[in-house]
Formats: C-alpha cells, sequence, structure tokens
C-alpha cells in the first residue's frame, strides 16, 4: 500500500471546501430523505445524481456517499420516534429505539443511533481501504448455492428476534415468506396468488408492507389503547437532552456491539445483493445472543440500537468494496454510483487500482468524510427530531398515520399500495394483540426473495439434485453457521423464559387466580 | 382477579392456531390453481407450498401447545393471563381501533378523487377529535398544514405527483410560483 498517496488524497479530499460542503450538503438530504417513511437513500442518490452532472468526479461522489450515509441514519429517526422505519436498513433499530423513546429516551436512542452510524461507517471505510481486494475476491466466489445458504443463514436469527413463543415467530416468518410469492413467479412468470388483480402481479412493495406493520398498527393500538383508558391522550415526552453524543458510561456499555455490528456490516454489505436490511437482523442476532442479558434486547436498551445502527453504515463501506475492485455493485445506491463513475470516464473494476489508484483512494476518504459529515448533521438535528415525541399523543397518532400513508403512496405512486399498507397495519394490530413477533415477517420479507431465486436457479442448474450442494464449501460454511445460529438461540430463548418467568413470579403475578371452568 | 380458561392467551392462542389451519388450507388450494411450468425443475407452486407446510408444522405446534397448557395450566403461567379482547361491544377501545380502520379504508377509497390533502385532513381531524383533542384551532390548524406542508415536499422537492382531487389547483398555484 502506497502510505504517502493514501495520506495525500485524504488530505485532498478533507481539505477541499467544494468536497466539504457537497458532502455536507448531501448528508443534510440523506438524513432529511431517510427520515420521511417511504423515502430510501437509493432515492435520495438517484434524485440529486443529476445535479452531481456538472461537479467533478470527487465533489459529485462526496454528495452521494453523503446521501447514502445520511440515508442510513435517517432511516432510523423515524424508527425510533414513530415506529416506523424509514428505510429498510433501520427495520431492526425499531426493536429497542422505539422502547427507548416510549421510555422517555428518545434522545439518548438518537444520539446513540448517531454515534453508532458514524462509528460503523467509519470502520467500513477502514476495511474498504484496507481490505476491499481481498474482501472482494471471497464475496465474488458466491454463486447461487452461497447466496441460497446466506439467505438461510439470514433467516436462522429469526429465533432469536421472536420473542417469547418460537412457534409463532417461526409461523410469521414462514407467514412473510409465503407474502414473497405473491405475484408473477421469478423464473417463468407464472400468476401466484394474485386472484386477477392487475396490482399484485408485481407483488407486494415492501416499505408499504412495512409501513403498515409497524407504523399504522402502532396508531390503530395507539388509539385503542387511548380510548380504552391504558394510554394518556396528553401523554407526551419530557425527556430533557442534556448532550447529543452518548455519555461515556453508554459508550463502554455499547462499544463491542458497534464494532461487531460495523463488521458484519460491512462483510455482509461486500456481498453482491445482500445489503443493510439483512446485515441489521444479523448483527442484532449476533450481539443478542452474546450479551450476558439477551432477555433485555427488545426492552429498549442501547446495545440493540448500536448492534444495527453500526452494520447498516458499515454496509456502505462494504458495498463500495465490490464496486470499486470488480466494478459489480454491491446494492442499488452503489449501482448509481457506478453509473456516476463511467459518466465522468472512469470504468470501476480491478485496473482502477493500478490506472486510477488516487482516485480510490480519494473515494475512501469521501466515504470517511461522507460517516463525519453525518455524524456533525445528526449532532446539530437530535434536539430538533427529538421534539416529534414531544408532542401529545392524541396529536401525533394522526399525524404519524397521514404521514406514513403518504410514504407508502410515494414509492410507485399508487393508491393500491395505500390499501396494502392499511391492510397490514390492520394485520400487524391483530399480531400484536395476540403476541405474534412482527419483526420475523420483516425479515422473511428481504429474504424470501433471494431464497426463492436462488433455490429455484441451484436447482435448475444441477437438474433439480439438490444434493449437489455438497460441492460448494462456502455453502456448507454458512448452513453449518446458520444451524449453530439456531441451536444457539433456542438454548437462549430458554434462558430468556425461565428468566422472565421468574421475574414475573416475583413481581407478584400470584394475584392472577386461574379458575377452572 | 379471576381469569376464565376461555379468556386466557393459551385459548387465543388455540383459536388463533385454528383459523391459520383454515387459512393455510385455503392457501394450499390456492397453490392447486397456479400454472405448471413445462421442463422446470422446481414448479413455481413449489417454493409457496414448502412455505406453506412450515407454516403448518409450527400452527399444529402452537396448538398442541395450546390443548396441553389449557388442560394443566397453573395461576402464575404467563399463558393464564387474560388476552387482549376482539369484543366490539363489550370493549370501546376496540371499538375505536375498528372505526380507525373503517376511516382508512374510506381513505384509500376517495385518495384519488378527493386528494391526499382533503381526505388527510378529514382522517387526521376525525381521529384527533376521536382521541380528544376538541379545542378547533389546533384540531384544524394541525390537520390542514400537516398533509399540506407533506404534500408541498413531496411535489415540489421529490418530484413525486399526488393525486389533488378538489385542490389541483393549489398545483397550478406552486407550478407558477
Amino acid at each position: 500500500m502506497d502510505w504517502n498517496l493514501l495520506f495525500s488524497s485524504y488530505a485532498n479530499v478533507f481539505l477541499d471546501p467544494t468536497v466539504l460542503l457537497m458532502t455536507l450538503l448531501g448528508a443534510v438530504g440523506g438524513v432529511l430523505l431517510g427520515a420521511i417513511p417511504g423515502m430510501t437513500a437509493t432515492m435520495g442518490v438517484a434524485l440529486l445524481i443529476p445535479f452531481s452532472f456538472g461537479m467533478d468526479l470527487i465533489p459529485s461522489v462526496g454528495l452521494l456517499l453523503g446521501i447514502y450515509c445520511g440515508g442510513m441514519y435517517g432511516g432510523s429517526i423515524s424508527a425510533i420516534l414513530i415506529h416506523a422505519p424509514g428505510t429498510p436498513s433501520a427495520a431492526a433499530t425499531l426493536l429497542d429505539g422505539y422502547p427507548m423513546a416510549q421510555k422517555g429516551e428518545a434522545g439518548k436512542a438518537l444520539s446513540v443511533a448517531m454515534f453508532s452510524s458514524f462509528c460503523g461507517g467509519v470502520i467500513g471505510a477502514l476495511i474498504m481501504t484496507f481490505l476491499s481486494p481481498l474482501v472482494a475476491k471471497v464475496a465474488m466466489k458466491f454463486t447461487s448455492a452461497e447466496m441460497l445458504m446466506l439467505a438461510v443463514f439470514g433467516l436462522s436469527v429469526i429465533i432469536s428476534i421472536s420473542g417469547k413463543s418460537i412457534s409463532k415467530g417461526l409461523i410469521s416468518a414462514f407467514f412473510g415468506m409465503l407474502l414473497c410469492t405473491i405475484g408473477l413467479d421469478p423464473t417463468y412468470s407464472k400468476q401466484r396468488f394474485t386472484f386477477g388483480v392487475t396490482s399484485l402481479k408485481g407483488g407486494l412493495s415492501f416499505i408499504p408492507v412495512l409501513i403498515g406493520l409497524f407504523a399504522v398498527a402502532e396508531v390503530i393500538a395507539g388509539v385503542e389503547r387511548i380510548i380504552a383508558g391504558r394510554e394518556s391522550a396528553q401523554a407526551k415526552s419530557t425527556e430533557k437532552i442534556t448532550r447529543v453524543l452518548p455519555d461515556g458510561k453508554t459508550i463502554k456499555q455499547i462499544w463491542a456491539n458497534i464494532v461487531s455490528g460495523g463488521i458484519i456490516g460491512t462483510f455482509i454489505g461486500a456481498i453482491p445483493g445482500a445489503g443493510g436490511d439483512i446485515a441489521v437482523f444479523v448483527s442484532y442476532a449476533f450481539n443478542k445472543g452474546t450479551s450476558k442479558h439477551p432477555e433485555k434486547w427488545g426492552t429498549g436498551i442501547p446495545n440493540g440500537v448500536a448492534s444495527t445502527e453500526s452494520a447498516n453504515n458499515g454496509c456502505s463501506g462494504g458495498a463500495m468494496i465490490p464496486l470499486l475492485s470488480l466494478g459489480v455493485p454491491g446494492d442499488s445506491v452503489t449501482a448509481i454510483l457506478l453509473g456516476a463513475f463511467i459518466m465522468k470516464g472512469i470504468q470501476p473494476g480491478p485496473m482502477m487500482y493500478v490506472s486510477e489508484l488516487p482516485t480510490v483512494y480519494k473515494v475512501f476518504a469521501a466515504l470517511m468524510l461522507a460517516n463525519l459529515a453525518m455524524l456533525i448533521v445528526g449532532c446539530a438535528g437530535v434536539r430538533v427530531f427529538a421534539k416529534i415525541v414531544s408532542l401529545e399523543k392524541r396529536m401525533l397518532y394522526p399525524i404519524i398515520l397521514v404521514v406514513s400513508l403518504l410514504g407508502a403512496f410515494s414509492i410507485n405512486k399508487n393508491v393500491f399500495d395505500v390499501g396494502v399498507c392499511v391492510a397490514f397495519g390492520v394485520i400487524g394490530w391483530l399480531m400484536n394483540k395476540y403476541e405474534f413477533p412482527l419483526s420475523p415477517i420483516l425479515l422473511a420479507l428481504i429474504l424470501g426473495p433471494m431464497c426463492e431465486q436462488n433455490f429455484v436457479r441451484f436447482m435448475d442448474l444441477n437438474k433439480g439434485d439438490f444434493s449437489q450442494i455438497i460441492h460448494y464449501p462456502i455453502a456448507i460454511g454458512f448452513f453449518v453457521v446458520a444451524v449453530g445460529v439456531v441451536i444457539y438461540s433456542l438454548i437462549n430463548q430458554k434462558k430468556i423464559n425461565k428468566r422472565e418467568k421468574e421475574a414475573l413470579a416475583k413481581a407478584g403475578v400470584e394475584d392472577v387466580s386461574f379458575a377452572q371452568e | 382477579m379471576e381469569v376464565k380458561k376461555t379468556q386466557s392467551k393459551a385459548f387465543a392462542n388455540l383459536i388463533a392456531s385454528i383459523l391459520l389451519l383454515c387459512f393455510e388450507g385455503w392457501a394450499w388450494y390456492q397453490t392447486t390453481l397456479i400454472k405448471t411450468a413445462k421442463n422446470a425443475a422446481v414448479q413455481p407452486s413449489a417454493f409457496p407450498r414448502i412455505m406453506i407446510i412450515g407454516m403448518t408444522v409450527f400452527t399444529v405446534t402452537l396448538l398442541i401447545q395450546s390443548v396441553i397448557k389449557l388442560s394443566s395450566m397453573k395461576p402464575d403461567d404467563p399463558l393464564a393471563q387474560k388476552a387482549e379482547s376482539l369484543n366490539l361491544v363489550a370493549d370501546k377501545g376496540v371499538r375505536a381501533a375498528f372505526l380507525v380502520i373503517f376511516l382508512c379504508c374510506l381513505y384509500v377509497y376517495f385518495f384519488k378523487s378527493l386528494g391526499y390533502v382533503v381526505v388527510s385532513f378529514l382522517l387526521s381531524a376525525i381521529i384527533m377529535w376521536l382521541i380528544g383533542l376538541r379545542k378547533p384551532a389546533p384540531l384544524l390548524l394541525i390537520s390542514s398544514l400537516v398533509p399540506l406542508g407533506m404534500w408541498l415536499i413531496f411535489y415540489k422537492f421529490l418530484s413525486v405527483n399526488i393525486p389533488m382531487g378538489w385542490l389541483q389547483f393549489l398545483r397550478d398555484l406552486v407550478d407558477k410560483i
């Protein structure tokens, strides 16, 4: 590695006022866009790419990476505050982020999310700088067999996000996978569960389902609680935010989650087709599994927020690895970035490390800068964002509803999606009422298409003989790890249930006497 | 507090598993209607069927767990606690929830014809009133300004064309400005 060139490239980027300004503007746009349910970082990059046409390469890359990193953090804002993840990558952040906000710790949750996003992004950028050729080499060995088993590995974390009942968690997961099969089948274009509805041919859009299951369901449940007298309509958060970054004690508590989340995010991000949405669940499950107190996860602890937010921002560095070293985009945002490079006359790929090494280093530096810009924007915005939950519930719930339904519409500009959002709001409300966990559906919706497509492709390539999978060592490795995760999660869940039962007994449930009929 | 067996969470699980089994049977029947593909190693109906089988296995597990639990449940068991109700007559919270769902259905139905701002105004104003915000000024201001602001952001800055119905003239006005 040419250290002199690396340092001079970093200095060039960090001292160029145009790059600084563009990256900061990108981060502002990304955070705001990401915070709106339904608006993803991909959309932000796609919307702003025309503005980058007239710029030099590095300022335009800075702008786009600013949106990318800002959008990744922005998604957590609405997940924490209103139970509606702004982006799919923030889907797991609500598991602990929203309960923290409910406990009056919205500001703390936001600052942990921001700090973890920054650290995860820096970890991703560092790994990208030093290990990109090596990681890309491994990631590109992935065929349909490895991708199938990667999806299976991703699904193995379902047990750890299933909550009290594993059976219910797995029913939710299979239901989610079944939902993925609605529409034309990906290989032969035969209609499945479409019932003659044209809008169903393309399948269910992920974002309206996500918004429905979480935001709309929460509003229905909130109205029910208020009318039944279980929640005050005037309830609002009175949290005073004294600092925008987490204190030393919290950092000490979450640093291990940040590091592991960042590394997991980077490696999953480096695999083409796998992104932040998968990485956050894997990171959450890993960190919960290795925690001394797994029973506290999901109740609103900063560790849960840190593990997911560092993972999704780590992905931004990971996704750049195959883009730069092989010319293959790791996700939809880097696919757009690939277009930006080509428009500037630079072809990413192995030769880029030979002919355009200064540019490669400048892109590394721009990613680092984008994460820094995201931190600055986040610090400036924590107090403002946290004000949202200081609104009374009787004002907040209707606002969440109309903003969420608009988010559902904006994805495909289709009223049908608003209907889907409402339908899943009802499903989510009923599932919450009867303690069927919602997160497994989410994970299944993310991994289902990847699982089916690669399963069918693998079976077609091997003439229907699944036993051929034994010839793919990486795939077998993933499968073994997945089985290990399932066994470990089962043991862990048993421990959690036992501790909860003990806690329940201590809390005095003795007064609940059961009457035999 | 005395909790009847039929009001317990275990009984709710039993009912849920029976309903789910009915759903799975219906979904399986739907897979028989999927057209087959020639020379395919995996038929288009195969993956949904695998998912239905998986779902059924765990639904049956839940059913068995519920039956066992109901027959030998202790009062301190978490599943012996009272389950949430769906009783429209006895529970005013449930009635309100169903009212919100009904309003959301109307919202979707009139979204295109009345436009986003009008339907959102009506929906949020009714819900705010329902959950106790009776002061006209904040009720009307929030219900009108939030949808208007969101429409403006989406239309002007994000280039998302949202149905405006009766308020179509606002788009022309914004375009002129």
